[in-house]
């Protein structure tokens, strides 16, 4: 039988494609047909038209209002990787951008031998920033539910796995680092946490011992100008604050406020 | 939806698409309740469709340039967005069975029951979508919801007889003539 003296079943074939129950064989033939046919095209291309209408045809609801947020906090995670990855790439703007700038810059020369520095999500794939994203977002609703973390900030490491998990809490200025990876810094080495404020000199937040958790005094109203932390690997003790850091970056993130 | 409603969400949709986060939130106002609505029923989760609508926006946000050459109309090709969206999440879910049929139990409890028309609101769907609202309420309510649910969620009839604990017959037969009306109805409106 010629399919394509029968209409009528093309149409009848067309509605069941769209519908998504025209499955296996049977769908990949529609498939070719339609291909090859610009009538049965046609009729898949309507009955896609009209099936989609029941999107449109569900109850409405209200949504949590922390949706919103929790959107503007993914495009600012996004935006804050591309205002970085423009910082380190702009090497005309070294001279008067200062600390922060050289700093970045300087790990951009580091070259290969230190690849293991990687700043935000740069550099990392669409899929594992998507893999942060829905990690973030995780979180930011974990955290939505304990209101007194005002900010958090997810470290990863230069393949996008979490590795240090960084909440704020404003109420008691109390700044709380956790390790959720496997890290393990040398005896002779000590992790330091640096803020990094948009056009400044990295500031130290503090130095972290061998505990799972580090607890900081922290102002809530100083972070909320620092878009981005991260840890540098330093000698045993760390260094001063107002030398910067000097070992390679093996984590950052972005500070992110919690839905309220 | 009249065409002055299609044509703002047409110039807030260019507006996006030129990197305008005020014209992403007017969006979100616009059509967030529509959409989250759809996610919920796509996913049977309130914490799932939430997932769902947040990513379908930052998508939108990304992705919003596309539209246009899409041809559709917007709520449409945001419902589509939603929708994809919703059911990458499911899939993502899938290991959690137990989950995703239990809210689809009680749904089915109240759906299932009565052959009433669906009392929709659909003021602010596009005509194209009128059409099919008309021509679904002349399904019984069992065979518009199985119709909309394959639809919604992706669902083969193998699918569809697991979630719904009927007969793979019952499903094949329900869809078979839930089409086959449809397909009558909606040629009126070619």
């Amino acid at each position: 039988m010629n399919l394509l003296n029968h209409p009528d079943l093309i149409d009848r074939l067309a509605a069941a494609y769209a519908l998504g129950t025209l499955r296996g064989g049977a769908r990949r033939r529609f498939e070719t047909l339609a291909r090859e046919h610009p009538s049965v095209r046609a009729a898949a291309l309507t009955w896609q038209g009209r099936m989609q209408g029941l999107t449109e045809l569900q109850p409405a609801a209200d949504p949590p209002p922390a949706v919103w947020a929790r959107i503007q906090n993914t495009l600012a995670v996004e935006r804050d990787g591309a205002a970085l990855e423009r910082q380190r790439q702009a090497p005309a703007r070294q001279a008067s951008d200062g600390w922060a700038a050289a700093w970045w810059r300087g790990l951009g020369l580091a070259g290969t031998a230190a690849a293991v520095v990687a700043v935000i999500a740069i550099g990392v794939n669409r899929q594992e920033r998507a893999e942060l994203r829905a990690q973030v977002a995780a979180l930011q609703t974990q955290l939505a539910a304990t209101p007194r973390v005002e900010y958090v900030a997810v470290l990863v490491d230069e393949k996008a796995a979490a590795s240090m998990l960084m909440t704020v809490d404003g109420q008691r200025g109390q700044l709380t680092l956790k390790r959720v990876g496997g890290y393990r810094e040398a005896d002779d080495r000590s992790l330091q946490l640096w803020a990094l404020p948009p056009g400044g000199a990295p500031r130290s937040l503090g130095v972290l011992g061998r505990d799972a958790v580090l607890r900081l005094p922290a102002d809530a109203q100083a972070l909320r100008e620092v878009p981005a932390v991260a840890i540098s690997l330093e000698p045993l003790g760390g260094v001063p604050s107002e030398r910067g850091p000097t070992g390679p970056v093996l984590f950052s993130g972005s500070v992110i406020g919690t839905p309220s | 939806m009249t065409p002055e409603d299609d044509a703002a969400l047409i110039a807030l949709i260019d507006r996006v698409a030129a990197r305008d986060e005020a014209a992403l939130r007017a969006l979100y106002d616009r059509t967030a309740r529509r959409l989250y609505g759809l996610a919920l029923r796509v996913t049977s989760q309130p914490e799932w469709a939430e997932d769902a609508l947040q990513e379908a926006f930052v998508t939108i946000w990304r992705i919003a340039g596309d539209y246009r050459a899409s041809l559709s109309p917007p709520m449409a090709w945001l419902g589509l967005v939603v929708r994809s969206r919703s059911l990458d999440l499911l899939r993502r879910r899938a290991a959690d069975r137990t989950a995703l049929t239990q809210p689809l139990d009680d749904l089915l409890a109240d759906t299932l029951a009565g052959d009433d028309a669906d009392p929709m609101d659909n003021a602010s769907a596009s005509e194209l979508a009128q059409a099919l609202h008309l021509c679904l309420n002349r399904l019984d309510r069992k065979q518009r919801e199985v119709v909309s649910l394959a639809y919604l969620r992706d669902l083969s009839h193998g699918d569809l007889a697991a979630q719904l604990a009927l007969p793979l017959g019952t499903v094949k037969t329900w869809i078979r003539r839930g089409l086959e009306q449809l397909r009558a109805c909606m040629a009126r409106y070619a």
